[in-house]
């Protein structure tokens, strides 16, 4: 993918910037909501990555400024402010996700991907399929090798998300998001939880796992 | 110790300063018309006497004891006893008088009607005795006139006074009361900016002159100095925590890419992870304490909605029912009476304090336990509660955990950073909820309620 980051600090710039070359994306870096504005309108990105809190021109004016031109590339915002207000100032600004610093290089990267290869809404499938499994959106019926398996409303939920980005991985904080609309990060391990429980009856009684554990990021059903 | 007093009105100052004023200008009155009275009285007194004497006088100038007797036996009968009285006692022959009987006087007497025997008599008499030729003659002259003058002085004092102390009381009580009620809008001021809210103002009216006015003034000053000074301390936490966080986000980083880019043995590898554990706690206490300075500022007010709290309650119980079974927890939501549970206010935050509750409990209470999260409503409003059957906190402590920071000795060593309760407080305190620790017997119940929305 093509990247653009807009982000005033050195290291925190030059560290996304490379570990995303490093994933194979081809990245600009900018240090200036003004240059920053420019290079979007002209450049054509997969995603922006913009600091909230730039120089000069701020990250959500030049968010806005991008909307308002009809640019709509999906942009990720970072911010060091954390609370409740920015991310609702940020998402009604025309951001499309959210991050607080410090983040695991896995959770932006995972939330990179998300963005870049959003489904397109005109296609909505209403089975979601990964090798032996399916997923039924209008029944809500989910078999495993022609076996039914009964799943609780979230377990359902929380299949569901995975299916709808298998191939990606969905860190804790994304499912949080996606799937009980909490927007902090309990000190307790909701989420593992939650996917063992998911585990049991998806996988367990079957001979390949289908959800894998990515270390210290999240979770991913392979395609 | 002060007695305290019969009527608790009379607590009001401008109420005792009127009664005292009333109470002044009354003896004051009363003393100025007494002694007018009885100035004038005296002069009244001092008249009668001379015309007494004066009577007395033209009695005895009558050498002759023959003409005397033709002269008072004439005067008597024409002279009406009510105005006034003459008595002639002869020496020899019968008494001339036009009462029955008048009792014996020496020098200037006052005597009243009931000491002469005679029907039809005035009040009093202010009498004269002396010797004249052949007998003793007494002159006494009726005081109606006196005594009708002080009669008069009293309906004039009451006719004078009444309409004066009714004006006066009216005006006090309505000044005391205006007075009273400026006084209560202070101490309601002063109540609510004593108990947090610093946005508390004294209404003033045009006149700020008048001295209540002026209090009012003082107090609103007073009160914009505290708001200042606690906004700008709050606004130097927020600055040095923001600061501080920028550092340690850096070494995060470095961490990160350490761990990623350097082949580590499995020891090192685990103090690098130790070490990015110890900066993520970092952050995370850096972060609770700006997102409740954010709080406390209370701009999230502005983007407040309808809120169903079962929708809210529903949602964390479900995140953290398997976590809870997983730990030996049992966790539960109950609702009391039908809903809707709705309230003001931004549904993440609450969230975020029914979340912050509910690890609290299972952090707390020992496996095999109990959380259970309630809903229900009083009739003040939407009543959340959350109880546990573990350790509970001693009645003592109750207000500390709500501290920043702090923690309890035994939790010290535990996970969490002493900031979830300050946050529970902070968003109640935004939500204008009030926040209660009790007893549950055996265990904590931690109860938020909600005021009615009345929009």
């Amino acid at each position: 993918m093509k990247i653009l980051v807009v982000e005033d600090d050195k290291a925190t710039g030059a560290y996304i910037a490379e570990g995303l070359r490093e994933e194979g994306h081809s990245v600009d870096l900018i240090d200036n909501g003004a240059d920053g504005l420019i290079r979007a309108s002209v450049g054509q990105y997969d995603v922006l990555i913009v600091d909230r809190m730039l120089p000069g021109l701020d990250g959500v004016s030049v968010v806005k400024t991008l909307r308002g031109a009809g640019n709509r590339t999906p942009v990720l915002f970072l911010t060091a402010l954390g609370g409740v207000d920015d991310r609702i100032e940020g998402l009604n600004a025309g951001g499309d996700d959210y991050l607080v610093k410090p983040f695991a290089f896995g959770e932006l990267s995972a939330r990179i991907a998300a963005l870049g290869r959003r489904p397109q809404m005109s296609e909505e499938p209403t089975i979601l399929r990964v090798r032996d499994l399916e997923l039924n959106l209008l029944t809500r019926k989910v078999t495993r090798a022609g076996q039914v398996i009964d799943l609780l409303p979230r377990e359902f939920a929380l299949l569901e998300c995975l299916l709808r980005r298998k191939g990606r991985v969905q860190t804790r904080t994304m499912l949080l998001e996606a799937v009980w609309d909490i927007h902090f990060d309990p000190q307790t391990n909701v989420v593992e939880t939650h996917v063992s429980r998911l585990r049991g009856k998806i996988d367990k009684p079957f001979k390949t796992e289908l959800i894998e554990t990515v270390r210290g990021s999240g979770y991913r059903i392979d395609a | 110790m002060r007695m305290p007093l019969a009527m608790p009105h009379m607590r009001s100052t401008p109420l005792r300063l009127t009664v005292l004023l009333i109470l002044i200008f009354s003896v004051s009155s009363f003393a100025s018309f007494g002694v007018a009275y009885l100035v004038i009285r005296k002069n009244f007194d001092t008249v009668l006497e001379e015309q007494v004497r004066q009577s007395i006088e033209s009695y005895r100038s009558i050498s002759d004891v023959e003409k005397l007797r033709e002269r008072l036996i004439a005067d008597v009968a024409v002279t009406d006893p009510r105005t006034m009285i003459l008595q002639y006692t002869p020496d020899e022959g019968p008494r001339i008088s036009n009462v029955t009987q008048f009792p014996p006087v020496s020098g200037f007497t006052v005597i009243p009607e009931t000491a002469i025997e005679h029907n039809d008599l005035a009040d009093s008499y202010l009498s004269l005795g002396a010797s004249v030729a052949g007998g003793k003659l007494i002159v006494a002259q009726t005081r109606a006139q006196v005594i009708e003058m002080g009669e008069i002085f009293l309906t004039v004092i009451l006719i004078s006074l009444l309409p004066t102390l009714a004006i006066g009381s009216i005006v006090g009580v309505a000044a005391a009361r205006q007075a009273r009620d400026k006084i209560e809008v202070i101490a309601a001021v002063l109540q609510h900016l004593t108990s947090g809210k610093l946005d508390a103002r004294v209404p003033l009216g045009a006149d700020d002159t008048e001295d209540l006015s002026r209090i009012g003034l003082a107090v609103n000053g007073m009160a914009d100095a505290q708001e200042a000074s606690v906004a700008s301390l709050r606004q130097v936490s927020a600055d040095i925590a923001h600061d501080l966080k920028t550092p340690i986000q850096r070494v995060a980083l470095l961490l990160d890419q350490l761990a990623g880019k350097t082949e580590m043995s499995p020891d090192q590898e685990e103090i690098v992870d130790r070490a990015l554990d110890e900066t993520d706690r970092i952050i995370k206490t850096f972060q609770a304490l700006l997102q409740i300075a954010q709080i406390e500022f209370g701009h999230v007010r502005e983007r407040f909605t309808q809120v169903d709290l079962r929708d809210v309650c529903e949602g964390i119980v479900d995140v953290f029912g398997p976590a809870a079974e997983e730990s030996g927890h049992r966790l539960d939501l109950s609702l009391n009476g039908s809903g809707p549970f709705v309230v003001r206010g931004d549904k993440h935050l609450l969230g975020q304090v029914l979340a912050n509750l509910v690890e609290n409990g299972l952090r707390h209470v020992p496996a095999g336990g109990h959380v259970a999260v309630e809903l229900s409503r009083d009739a003040a409003g939407v009543v959340l509660c959350v109880l546990d059957d573990g350790p509970g906190i001693p009645e003592s402590e109750r207000e500390n955990v709500l501290r920043r920071l702090y923690r309890l000795e035994r939790s010290r060593t535990s996970e969490g950073n002493g900031l979830g309760l300050s946050m529970v407080a902070a968003v109640c305190d935004l939500h204008g909820a009030r926040l209660a620790l009790g007893d549950n017997g055996p265990g904590l119940v931690v109860s938020i309620h909600f005021p009615s929305d009345e929009s």
